[in-house]
């Protein structure tokens, strides 16, 4: 027998002999609750991922067990275990590691990934083991096309969303404050399918759009369109974008000297990232979903304890929609148990009251939640528009550039 | 003095989709795309005297951008200092570093076997040294966007208006460019790269030290990407991601040029950011890049060394 | 004698492994298939021939978006055709054209290929059929799919096995050794370089389309350059003059990043990238070699 193989076997011994050590160590404690994600912690994800769900699973996990665990029908409470790991921003590990953690692991729940990509790979997965799975940051129209009985989507969709835009729009016209919007969208999915959405929306609104010009993900300069727009005598910009493209957008405008009386940037305004990168973006518009000051029961606490763990603010959108899909989670635990199918069925069924609002899901879409345009006005990002949601009164025109 | 902006929705003549020409948007095309090139140059210099005189692959050039843009980012948001003084920070710091990666990584590979895969090795490497370095900025300055905001100030010029930073950006990397050029043609050191270059045999025959010279270089080449990365900080916001594409287009300019020659690298870089630029004006944005592609792809069908190799 | 029985078990493990391997594992062994077929084809390629070839993300790519695209109209596997004759295209297309440039020329131009391709695709796509990214209904099932998989493994591996067996593949040596020479000596070089490259191209479609319908939604994101470099890494890691090296760089490289993914749940890059800088530095001629080196 050879150095190696002898090796090989005193490993082999030594962990054969330890394993049993370490199944009795745990059966004295009650069981956790396991609960199975991955998150993208490197690659392009990241940025994302890391501002709006990555944090708030950690907060949440972190509350719940101060009080003992999650609170399961019949049996009392128990400690939250993750069971999780870095996806890599890779479609082909996130859906590898949701089917170990379904037939492997078989973890209690799962949670989602970041990201409409992400989702539409892994909702299958967890569809196929029967995990229902609530996602606050998966937005298509395409995810109804999969007709996935186990899978909710939180955020409003385009067509909603962008109906919301055009009533704000409209408003402003109405009052003589703008004449000429000018629509810029990004080249990717989210980016194509709020414009296929703006089309029929501006229309019906009766609003001059005298320019759109989609650009690709990853543009380093986007003046020429801001310039073409600026000549063109548009006087409201709705930019259908990104970070990091809505920054650009945003520091090009000011730089190629255009203030338009309305300037809105989609997704990433509502990040408290962006108010602090433009000393207060004071007037800028973007797509919205909460801030602190709204009515709903812990709001404020919810902001608060971000604030306390994370040492930084939620975003005022899909944030506060990924601590209330795990909210939702813990009252269907509550009054469910861990029985999956009844937690679908409690998921199908029931109006859920969150930090976010009222959440209710009619064929696993959110339809509680309207499109809401959002304002940055003294540092807090106000829901201006529909007026029944909202905190503030939009203002229009849009203050000079700090 | 007239004002182009006006006039841009009438007169003049039509090109791509509705956009008119005129003076002032060739100014604008022009103006864009040397700032736009001037950054490329710069990241691609370095690369070419890695990759020309080395045969080193290294991927992660980018990643040192990346790095440089970040030290440029803390010191700034932290202590206040003027992002162009972080330039002496970030550039001599990088050439060290550079020569240390040198002396550990790449003189071993260089002298070792198999040298006849010496391409493919240094790639393994520098892959290995992408993934170190990415991650290390993550758990440094976490995967959060970062940026600020510096001379975002609007200049106005012949009717037409640019970002005074992006101007500035460009016109240090372009000037950066031009002195390291300056220094490989006059100065002795300057001359033993470009022996080294040409005739590597023959250089190290009329004693040229090959492996100083490889270190030098190395570090220089790290510099100017470092470099690079404190301008881009300037204009962009900041991931840990951000370098793949800077080595990328380094890479694109790098053959545009000619390995291993320096004027054609900064000619090329300035001539891609002009198409690109171009492209984004005269029709839609993803024309930007299958036109750089195109471009390059016909000079390479009636060049294959390149527009300037020999 | 012992490499053939050997083969042999392998082989026959592989074709039960689905119906005896927990899901995860098959899955695990799906992908690691997956990277041996891009790494073995890449190598029967690039390892004689020398030229560098980073144009595997855009094959790959090509070869899943054409999958996602003509799935619903075709049964499988005929998708998975479909999607390696349009990468071998490509090949064909870009191949004149790039294998007129040597060294490291050809290895640049190939690897912008991949942005290209997702850019190209881009524009088409928003411009002309006015949406981006397809729907993958309907997959087929997943022992189905890791069948596909293995049968286009064992291509690649057939291919990797008989070429050099052939004049083209002494060819293919002589490309690599000095080009000119070979010409000098009658060969034709373009059309064997040219269409090994496609052959190489075919199978990388294969896989890409073989692949596509694990992940439900595909969009031009897909071409990834990425998936070249760690071609080429895994291809070297093996050791690329050999047939095995690829095989055993795609195995090691598959497994041990999945084991610091799931020790290391964070640190798991950092923990890679060392791991690879020390293989090049301790194992110039890769893993192929040590063996070369204990004989």
């Amino acid at each position: 027998m050879n150095v190696r193989r002898r090796q090989f076997l005193k490993a082999a011994a030594v962990s054969a002999a330890v394993v049993p050590l370490l199944r009795t160590r745990a059966r004295a404690q009650a069981k956790p609750i396991r609960i199975g994600y991955t998150m993208s912690a490197t690659g392009p994800y990241a940025v994302g991922a890391g501002i709006t769900q990555a944090p708030n699973y950690t907060l949440w996990q972190d509350q719940v067990n101060a009080q003992g665990g999650l609170a399961v029908k019949g049996e009392g409470r128990r400690m939250i275990e993750f069971v999780s790991i870095d996806d890599r921003s890779e479609i082909e590990t996130a859906v590898r590691f949701y089917e170990k953690l379904a037939t492997d692991d078989k973890v209690d729940l799962l949670l989602p990934p970041w990201g409409s990509a992400m989702n539409f790979a892994i909702a299958p997965v967890a569809g196929k083991y029967g995990y229902p799975m609530i996602g606050p940051t998966a937005i298509s129209g395409k995810f109804k096309e999969l007709a996935l009985p186990y899978f909710y989507t939180m955020l409003v969709q385009p067509a909603p969303q962008m109906q919301a835009v055009a009533a704000m729009l409209k408003d402003a016209r109405d009052q003589g404050k703008i004449k000429k919007v000018a629509v810029a969208y990004v080249n990717d999915l989210f980016g194509i399918e709020l414009n296929a959405a703006t089309g029929p929306a501006f229309r019906a609104a009766g609003l001059d759009v005298v320019d759109t010009k989609s650009y690709p993900l990853g543009a380093k300069d986007l003046s020429p369109v801001l310039k073409g727009f600026k000549d063109a005598g548009a006087d409201a910009f709705v930019g259908l974008t990104y970070p990091p493209d809505n920054i650009l957008v945003t520091s090009q405008a000011k730089e190629v000297d255009w203030n338009p009386a309305v300037f809105f940037t989609g997704v990433g305004t509502a990040f408290p990232f962006y108010r602090d990168r433009f000393k207060g973006a004071e007037g800028v518009m973007g797509i919205a979903g909460w801030n602190p000051k709204v009515k709903y029961a812990g709001a404020k606490e919810y902001f608060d304890a971000h604030v306390r763990k994370h040492q930084k603010e939620p975003d005022r959108w899909a944030s506060a929609f990924a601590y209330a899909s795990l909210q939702i989670l813990e009252r269907c635990v509550g009054e469910a148990g861990l029985d999956r199918p009844k937690i679908k069925a409690m998921l199908d069924a029931t109006e859920f009251q969150t930090v976010a609002g009222p959440i209710k899901f009619a064929k696993g879409e959110n339809v509680a939640t309207p499109g809401i345009v959002g304002q940055w006005q003294k540092n807090e990002f106000e829901l201006v528009w529909p007026k029944a949601a909202a905190t503030g009164a939009a203002v229009v025109p849009k203050p000079a550039w700090a | 003095m007239a004002q182009g902006g006006g006039d841009r929705s009438r007169g003049g003549a039509q090109a791509g989709l509705g956009v008119t020409l005129s003076p002032t948007l060739l100014l604008d095309v022009v103006i864009g795309g040397f700032t736009t090139g001037g950054i490329y140059a710069l990241v691609a210099l370095g690369l070419n005297l890695q990759y020309g005189l080395m045969r080193v692959l290294n991927v992660a050039h980018g990643e040192f951008l990346m790095l440089g843009a970040y030290v440029t980012f803390s010191l700034h948001t932290g202590w206040g200092v003027n992002p162009l003084l972080t330039l002496l920070i970030t550039g001599p710091t990088a050439f060290a570093v550079g020569l240390a990666l040198h002396r550990l990584l790449y003189a071993p590979l260089l002298a070792g076997e198999a040298a006849e895969s010496l391409e493919s090795r240094s790639l393994l490497l520098s892959f290995g040294l992408m993934f170190v370095l990415q991650n290390a900025a993550l758990l440094i300055w976490s995967a959060d966007l970062k940026g600020y905001s510096y001379l975002a100030i609007p200049l106005r010029w012949l009717g037409t208006v640019f970002p005074a930073n992006r101007v500035l950006a460009a016109a240090i990397a372009l000037a950066l460019g031009v002195a390291f050029y300056v220094y490989l043609r006059y100065s002795l050191t300057g001359k033993a790269v470009r022996a080294l270059m040409q005739e590597p045999e023959g250089a190290q025959l009329v004693g040229i030290q090959t492996s100083r010279i490889h270190g030098l270089c190395f570090g220089a080449g790290l510099a100017m990407s470092a470099v690079t990365g404190s301008l881009v900080s300037m204009l962009f916001e900041l991931t840990p991601f951000m370098g793949l594409p800077y080595t990328v287009t380094a890479l694109v300019v790098v053959i545009l040029g000619g390995l291993g020659n320096m004027v054609g690298c900064l000619m090329a870089g300035l001539l891609l950011g002009l198409v690109e630029t171009a492209g984004v004006y005269l029709a839609s944005s993803d024309i930007r890049l299958i036109s750089s592609y195109a471009v390059l792809s016909l000079i390479l069908v009636l060049k294959p060394s390149g527009l300037f190799g020999r | 004698m012992a490499a053939k029985v050997a083969s042999a078990a392998l082989g026959a493990a592989l074709l039960v492994a689905p119906h005896l391997l927990p899901t995860y594992y098959r899955s695990l062994a799906l992908a690691i298939l997956a990277d041996v077929a891009l790494a073995v084809s890449w190598a029967f390629f690039s390892g004689p021939t020398r030229y560098l070839s980073l144009a595997t993300g855009a094959f790959f790519g090509a070869g899943a978006y054409t999958t996602a695209v003509v799935m619903a109209r075709l049964p499988w596997p005929l998708p998975v055709v479909v999607a390696a004759a349009v990468a071998a295209a490509m090949a064909l297309l870009v191949g004149t054209l790039a294998l007129r440039l040597r060294g490291p020329y050809f290895a640049i131009f190939t690897f912008g290929l991949a942005e290209l391709a997702k850019h190209t695709l881009i524009w088409y796509e928003t411009g002309v059929t006015g949406t981006v990214g397809r729907l993958l209904l309907n997959p087929p099932d997943a022992v189905t799919l890791y069948y596909t998989v293995l049968g286009v493994a064992a291509v690649a591996v057939a291919i990797a096995v008989w070429l050099p067996r052939g004049r083209w593949g002494i060819a293919l040596v002589g490309i690599g050794a000095d080009e000119e020479r070979a010409e000098t000596l009658g060969i034709d070089t373009t059309r064997i370089k040219i269409t090994v490259f496609a052959l190489s191209a075919a199978v990388m479609g294969a896989v890409g389309g073989a692949m596509a319908p694990r992940w439900t939604y595909l969009d031009p994101q897909v071409f990834n350059p990425l998936v070249s470099f760690q071609t080429v890494i895994m291809a070297l890691l093996g050791g690329a003059t050999t047939v095995i090296g690829p095989v055993l760089g795609a195995v090691f490289l598959g497994l041990l990043s999945e084991t610091l993914l799931l020790q290391f749940r964070y640190a798991y890059m950092l923990s890679l990238g060392l791991v690879l800088i020390a293989v090049v530095l301790l194992m110039p001629f890769g893993l192929a070699g040590l063996r070369r080196r204990r004989a």
